[in-house]
């Protein structure tokens, strides 16, 4: 379970550009959930995300994990139970590192990198088995560098990367945005297969306003740091795009976009 | 492609330009029946004095009959103030076999004693004050192995005299040094050991690099009676700001060789450089004719220093020098 | 004949610096200035302690453990003060000037008469007869090949994929939950650990520690790395490390040749020209690779 307890956020705070993003925020993600946070640009998605992986401070506020208060808690600390995939597929993988040594170092997450080898040759054969799987072909350059891949090939092995190890939480930050909708498809496909795979609580902020209707089990809209809608179970099932899109139609024209 | 082709016209070119002003010739005679002796010179840096030594030392071989030309090769090589370059060069002169090395300053001659060790090729050094503390010589002065030559230890007592037949009065000497310079350290030292028996104390204000040195020259000018230079590369280099800041408070500055009194210092008992650099190739002559070896030889510091004396600093200081230590200059400057 | 030995030793020397600036130059992306000063830091340490009696070889493991402390230095002002990359190492060197001065005592501190390395009783009784005069060529070669062997090795690690990661992309290591500053501090101490130890053969080989020997380390060091790894990028036979070490080879090798045919004062112009005509060449391949990609 991820918890915002009544998060305060500024920008540049003691400025003549403070600017308040959040006030009194809260949300609160169940076990299992898969949460589609959907909201103009500047309402806070990205920041909400950031805010919960410690990428950057709060002034005020809890942020609950599993009940635990992790406020203070480092970032990389974190991460610990956290996967993440971002809109930049560059941000997951090492391009200069082969795939067999990305997937061995994504691999020992979690345990001590110590003087112990670093590829484990016995796990070949199931990195390949899982890479398999995404029918990309990478199973067969294992020792192809990760730079020389193309970019939905390297986000599908940040996903696959990033929930390699057990973790509860998964954080994905548009991470179909910069993709090809052909890859992107594939990439959604993929994601939901390992969301369902593992039961993990999933935070998904997309601009696909499709994406946002048909995987999740719950639909976030947010505007200017408020949640300004939250449908979840059959109601949000029902949810058609057109519906969506009209209520984002609303929020835009009351800015005066 | 295009890149690639300039880059190489571009280097080729630099190259080449560099090839035609760049290397130098040895002369070789052709028609001789004596021995020629090849001498290699492993100079540190570019430096006046160093330039001196080099010069005085092939004039010196000269005098004692080995001329390049006829019955002398020599060879020089200038490490541009590295370490690693130095050993290189006197590592390619073992390998050449020459007949001698000359190693001008001392982590060159100490490169030309590491590399000649194990060999019977002996090691000929100048400009290095003090070859004790090099490890070069023993404590008695005898050399470390087949390795001798001269020291350029400043002739201290003389400076002292003097500064004390010029300016009667003056009780506190300022001197500015690098405490990273080896050569600098040990002259202070002898400063002041000597400084009591003139009536001195010596004030000394250490620098690390040449940006220190218009501080550290504003802070001693405020408690010393007169200022005396060493032989400090760093020091020396910024001689023009030690100077300009002592007129304005009419502080003497003395130097410690000649090409210091020419840029304004009052006076200095100096060595001269190309005298020592003689002295040494006389040296270098007597081991290269056989006449005796290098392991037997006591490193030698010059006879008789220098007196040098600048008549207009003195006088823009409102000093007036008496006629007969005037004349007892070997040579004197009337201009700045 | 000779000559080539006086290359390939110094080339050695210099190689095991350039193994450490290869480290945090291409794996860290971290120009590190330090080593103007860890190199001398080695040379220091290691004729105090000859000086002082110690066992030559001895000195081998604590320049290196000396080297580490800096580095680990330089790691804590960039991350834990958050000061630059580039000011963190000019920091250190700086401090490390008067260290050095401080622990060698003077700015010139010769070891002519002491055992070292190269030359003491058991190294004089296996290199006899013919073999003597290539026996400090064979030295720095076994201890130049064992630190890019050990260093190879490591880098296969776990610990290593880390380290290489950090350089790579360290927002990676941060989703692997583990702390990027570390990983970065770790790097600049092998890595300077490895130019202290070089600065202790070097000390050892020219007998004297100078403490102006690290100026310009940090230009030979970056020098070798560029030079063997665009010459060598697309041999397989090299890997990256070799690749480095023949490129400090290489580096000395063109400063004998320069010392050969011009004047030693022209060496860093003819310096410039060959990196300038390395650096282009490295270009090119390297867009034609982007190209076929």
């Amino acid at each position: 379970m991820l918890e915002l307890k009544n998060i305060r956020k500024y920008y540049n705070p003691g400025t003549v550009n403070e600017m308040c993003l959040f006030e009194n925020f809260n949300l609160t993600a169940d076990k299992g959930d898969f949460v589609s946070v959907i909201g103009s640009n500047g309402s806070g998605k990205t920041s909400m995300l950031n805010i919960l992986c410690g990428s950057i401070p709060v002034e005020d506020g809890q942020i609950l994990m599993n009940g635990e208060d992790i406020s203070r808690l480092k970032e990389y600390k974190r991460n610990r139970k956290i996967g993440r995939v971002y809109q930049n597929p560059a941000m997951g993988t090492c391009p200069s590192m082969t795939i067999l040594e990305n997937m061995s170092l994504a691999d020992n997450k979690g345990n001590f990198y110590g003087l112990g080898k670093g590829i484990n040759k016995g796990r070949r054969a199931y990195y390949q088995e899982l890479l398999s799987r995404l029918n990309l072909g990478l199973e067969s350059k294992m020792d192809v560098k990760v730079g020389a891949l193309s970019g939905g090939q390297r986000q599908a092995m940040a996903l696959l990367m990033s929930t390699l190890t057990p973790i509860d939480f998964l954080i994905l930050d548009e991470h179909t945005a910069a993709l090809d909708p052909k890859t992107a498809e594939l990439i959604m496909e993929l994601t939901d297969r390992i969301v369902k795979e593992k039961n993990l609580t999933t935070i998904m902020v997309t601009h696909n306003l499709r994406y946002a209707v048909e995987y999740g089990n719950r639909l976030l809209m947010m505007h200017q740091g408020k949640v300004v809608l939250d449908i979840a179970g059959t109601e949000k099932q029902e949810m058609k795009v057109d519906d969506i899109l009209g209520k984002f139609n609303e929020i835009s024209i009351e800015c005066g976009n | 492609m295009k890149k690639k082709v300039l880059a190489v016209v571009l280097g080729t070119a630099m190259t080449v330009s560099l090839m035609a002003c760049g290397s130098k010739d040895v002369k070789v005679a052709e028609t001789s029946e004596e021995k020629i002796y090849t001498v290699g010179i492993s100079q540190f840096a570019e430096h006046g004095s160093l330039d001196n030594c080099r010069e005085g030392f092939i004039e010196g071989l000269k005098e004692a009959g080995l001329e390049e030309g006829k019955n002398l090769k020599v060879e020089v090589k200038n490490a541009a103030a590295d370490q690693g370059t130095a050993k290189q060069i006197s590592d390619v002169f073992v390998s050449d076999k020459v007949d001698l090395i000359c190693g001008i300053a001392t982590p060159s001659a100490q490169a030309a004693y590491n590399s000649a060790m194990n060999t019977d090729i002996p090691v000929i050094y100048t400009a290095v004050t003090d070859p004790k503390a090099a490890k070069l010589a023993d404590a008695e002065g005898m050399p470390a192995g087949e390795v001798t030559g001269t020291s350029d230890q400043l002739p201290i007592k003389e400076q002292l005299e003097m500064i004390r037949e010029v300016l009667p009065d003056a009780k506190k000497i300022g001197i500015l040094y690098t405490t990273s310079e080896v050569n600098s350290v040990s002259a202070i030292e002898t400063y002041e050991k000597l400084a009591e028996d003139y009536g001195f104390t010596i004030v000394k204000k250490g620098v690390s690099q040449t940006a220190d040195i218009s501080l550290a020259t504003d802070e001693i000018l405020g408690g010393v009676d007169c200022l005396t230079n060493l032989t400090d590369n760093t020091v020396v280099n910024s001689l023009a700001t030690i100077l300009d800041k002592a007129n304005e408070k009419k502080i003497p500055v003395f130097g410690s060789e000649i090409e210091q009194v020419k840029l304004g210092c009052v006076a200095a008992q100096g060595l001269d450089y190309i005298e020592l650099g003689k002295q040494t190739g006389k040296m270098a002559a007597e081991v290269l004719k056989g006449e005796k070896k290098a392991s037997e030889m006591k490193y030698e510091t010059i006879s008789k220093p220098g007196l040098y004396i600048n008549t207009e600093a003195a006088k823009n200081l409102g000093i007036t020098l008496d006629e007969e230590f005037v004349n007892s200059a070997v040579e004197s400057f009337d201009s700045i | 004949m000779d000559i080539f030995v006086t290359i390939l030793e110094q080339g050695l020397i210099y190689g095991i610096l350039a193994l450490g600036v290869y480290i945090t130059y291409k794996i860290l992306d971290f120009p590190d200035l330090t080593v103007d000063g860890s190199f001398p830091l080695g040379a220091a340490v290691t004729a105090t302690m000859i000086t002082n009696g110690v066992n030559p070889y001895l000195t081998i493991p604590v320049s290196f453990l000396a080297g580490v402390a800096a580095g680990v230095c330089t790691g804590l002002i960039h991350v834990k003060c958050k000061v630059r990359d580039l000011l963190s190492g000019i920091i250190m060197m700086t401090a490390l000037w008067t260290i050095n001065l401080r622990l060698a005592g003077t700015a010139n501190v010769p070891i002519f008469g002491d055992d070292n390395i190269f030359d003491n009783d058991l190294v004089n009784k296996v290199f006899s007869g013919s073999l003597a005069s290539y026996k400090a060529l064979i030295i720095v070669l076994v201890i130049a090949a064992v630190s890019k062997i050990v260093l190879d090795l490591y880098l296969k690690t776990k610990s290593g994929l880390l380290l290489r990661a950090v350089g790579d992309n360290a927002n990676l290591v941060t989703s692997l939950a583990k702390d990027q500053g570390n990983v970065k501090i770790l790097g600049l101490a092998i890595a300077n650990g490895l130019v202290a130890l070089a600065g202790c053969v070097f000390c050892q080989e020219q007998r004297v520690f100078e403490i102006s020997s690290g100026t310009g380390a940090i230009v030979i060091g970056l020098a070798s790395v560029i030079i063997g790894t665009s010459l060598f990028k697309n041999i397989r036979f090299f890997n990256a490390t070799a690749a480095v070490l023949i490129g400090s080879v290489i580096y000395k090798a063109c400063v004998a040749a320069a010392l050969k045919f011009f004047e030693p004062q022209d060496m860093k112009l003819i310096t410039a020209v060959l990196f300038l005509i390395i650096l282009v060449i490295g270009m090119d391949r390297k867009k034609k690779v982007k190209k076929n990609a």
